[in-house]
């Protein structure tokens, strides 16, 4: 099983960590240019504007790669454990990470979709899942 | 755009190494460990503390500052001191930073340090040490994922999806480089190894093995960087610093590129190259970042060894092997000499450019690269490249 880490949010991503409790997985979206951002912080990297929304996505993406941890690191039992990395289709710039929620082994490029679960930290966690299956 | 910060290129050189033991369990505090290698490295050079008039060091939370060393050895008086955050992606950062000090004049003769117990006191994988102090951390460590051969194993599956990497080319790198440690009465691990051997270790993290992973090493290594002239008037051959280059941009995590299969040092290698003068193809031997075995293969490619892709291939080849066209990590590196953080790959370039290698010299050596972790995780690298006088 994966380890259970407390971990502490900040004050620019506590608004991202509030949504997934509520089971949206938000993006933050520049009011000047529109361009979608994660992690969640102040400025626009792409024109520097300090003003954005946020705005619900569809938690969707595709599997970038992948890992099966089978050494117990910290609090870790050694029982091996998936966690994928995945390309959002709400910011296909950016990689993001999450559990792997399936029986089998992730595919390079398999379409997945994002399951809220409760995690460590009073946070909610967004894993992952084959999409369609 | 290329700026001219000042006259650097081969001013200042590097006048001794020293280092103590690599162990797992050193038994005594990182002080004494940062002692004993700054004793040795001024040693080597021919000098003592009261040469020293600059102390530089970089570390994570888990060793002994320069304002520590420099009052332990005696030393009353530091004109210049650089205690750097971070891990490997800075190890080169601070040789570079000691020798734009020099050329500067702000100090005469700066002692390079890095002092660890990363086996018996703090290990990075997160026994004895708390979670990074990132706030990327928060969206990594719930999902069991921070230890730095997970974070590797990730971008590794990731040049295996794209480029066809396979497990054999790792394998191949970590077999050349155990061959390397053989000869080096310095390295922890020296018994060879086969292809068959590494296929045979223990899932650490998928894709990587144990025989992917770098050893978790106590120990300490030191480098004297004085200016050129001075360095010709000292005990040992001058190693000259022809180019220092450090480098940043966007993680994967920061909404940038989000290539997991490139590093930061893709951007960093015209720029040292064109400090130098020079390019890849004078280089006549490699000391290049392995915490894994992957991180070389990324690399063969980010500083133009091979085509983007062709890492895993050009090092099966065994064109990185002691007699192939790129001699890599000729001590064993951090895979099978010790993993002191960056330090020792400087100091192994050093020893291959004064001709004092042993069993593992590469002939006629004259041109070296040396690499800091090039820029996973936080997207941070830096690099020298150094030339015989
Ligand atoms: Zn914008």
């Amino acid at each position: 099983m994966r380890p259970v880490f407390q971990v502490a949010t900040d004050r620019d991503s506590a608004p991202w960590w509030e949504r997934t409790g509520r089971g949206e997985f938000a993006v933050q979206r520049c009011d000047a240019c529109g361009r979608a951002r994660f992690p969640a912080r102040a400025f626009c990297p792409a024109c520097r504007t300090e003003r954005w929304h946020w705005e619900a996505a569809e938690p969707e993406g595709t599997v970038e790669s992948w890992i099966v941890n089978h050494q117990a690191f910290g609090a870790g039992d050694g029982e091996p454990y998936v966690v994928v990395m995945v390309r959002p289709a709400a910011v296909p710039d950016c990689l993001l990470h999450g559990g792997w929620r399936a029986a089998r082994e992730p595919v390079g490029g398999e379409r997945v979709r994002g399951v809220f679960t409760p995690g460590a930290s009073g946070l909610t966690l967004v894993d992952w899942e084959p999409a369609g299956e | 755009m290329a700026k001219r910060l000042l006259d650097f290129r081969d001013r200042t050189a590097v006048a001794g190494v020293g280092y103590t033991p690599f162990t797992k369990d050193s038994g005594v505090s990182t002080l004494t460990l940062a002692c004993r290698a700054v004793l040795a490295a001024l040693d080597d050079a021919g000098l003592g503390p009261g040469d020293v008039d600059g102390l530089a060091t970089h570390r994570v939370g888990d060793s002994a500052a320069p304002t520590l060393v420099g009052p332990a050895l005696g030393i009353r008086d530091l004109s210049w001191h650089l205690d750097q955050f971070g891990g490997g992606s800075v190890s080169h950062a601070v040789v570079g930073q000691a020798a734009l000090a020099v050329a500067a004049g702000v100090a005469e003769t700066v002692v390079c340090y890095r002092a660890i117990n990363a086996r018996s006191e703090f290990r990075m994988g997160g026994t004895g040490r708390g979670l990074p102090a990132s706030p990327e951390v928060q969206y990594q460590a719930p999902y069991g994922l921070f230890a730095p051969p997970q974070q590797y194993a990730m971008y590794a599956r990731a040049h295996m999806l794209k480029y066809g990497t396979t497990a054999e080319h790792f394998g191949r790198q970590a077999v050349t480089q155990r061959a390397n440690a053989v000869k080096n009465p310095r390295a922890l691990m020296r018994a060879p190894i086969t292809l068959d051997d590494y296929l045979a270790s223990r899932w650490i993290a998928e894709p990587f093995r144990l025989l992917d992973c770098c050893l978790e090493t106590d120990g300490a290594c030191a480098l004297v960087v004085t200016t050129a002239e001075r360095a010709r008037d000292l005990r040992r051959p001058a190693v000259l610093v022809s180019a220092a280059a450090w480098g940043g941009g966007e993680s994967h995590l920061s909404g940038g590129p989000a290539d997991p299969t490139t590093t930061a040092a893709a951007a960093l290698a015209p720029r040292l190259y064109g400090r130098a003068g020079l390019g890849p193809r004078d280089v006549d031997v490699a000391q290049l970042y392995d915490c894994f075995t992957y991180s070389v293969i990324v690399q063969l490619e980010d500083y133009g060894f091979c085509p983007k892709g062709e890492g895993g291939p050009y090092a099966a080849s065994g064109a990185t092997a002691l007699d192939g066209e790129l001699p890599v990590n000729t001590h064993g590196g951090f895979l099978s000499e010790g993993y002191v953080h960056g330090m020792n790959h400087v100091a192994e370039a050093v020893s291959q450019l004064r001709g004092d290698a042993g069993d593992r010299q590469v002939p006629g050596a004259e041109v070296a690269l040396s690499t800091a972790q090039p820029g996973y995780v936080l997207p941070a690298t830096s690099a020298l490249i150094l030339r015989k006088d």
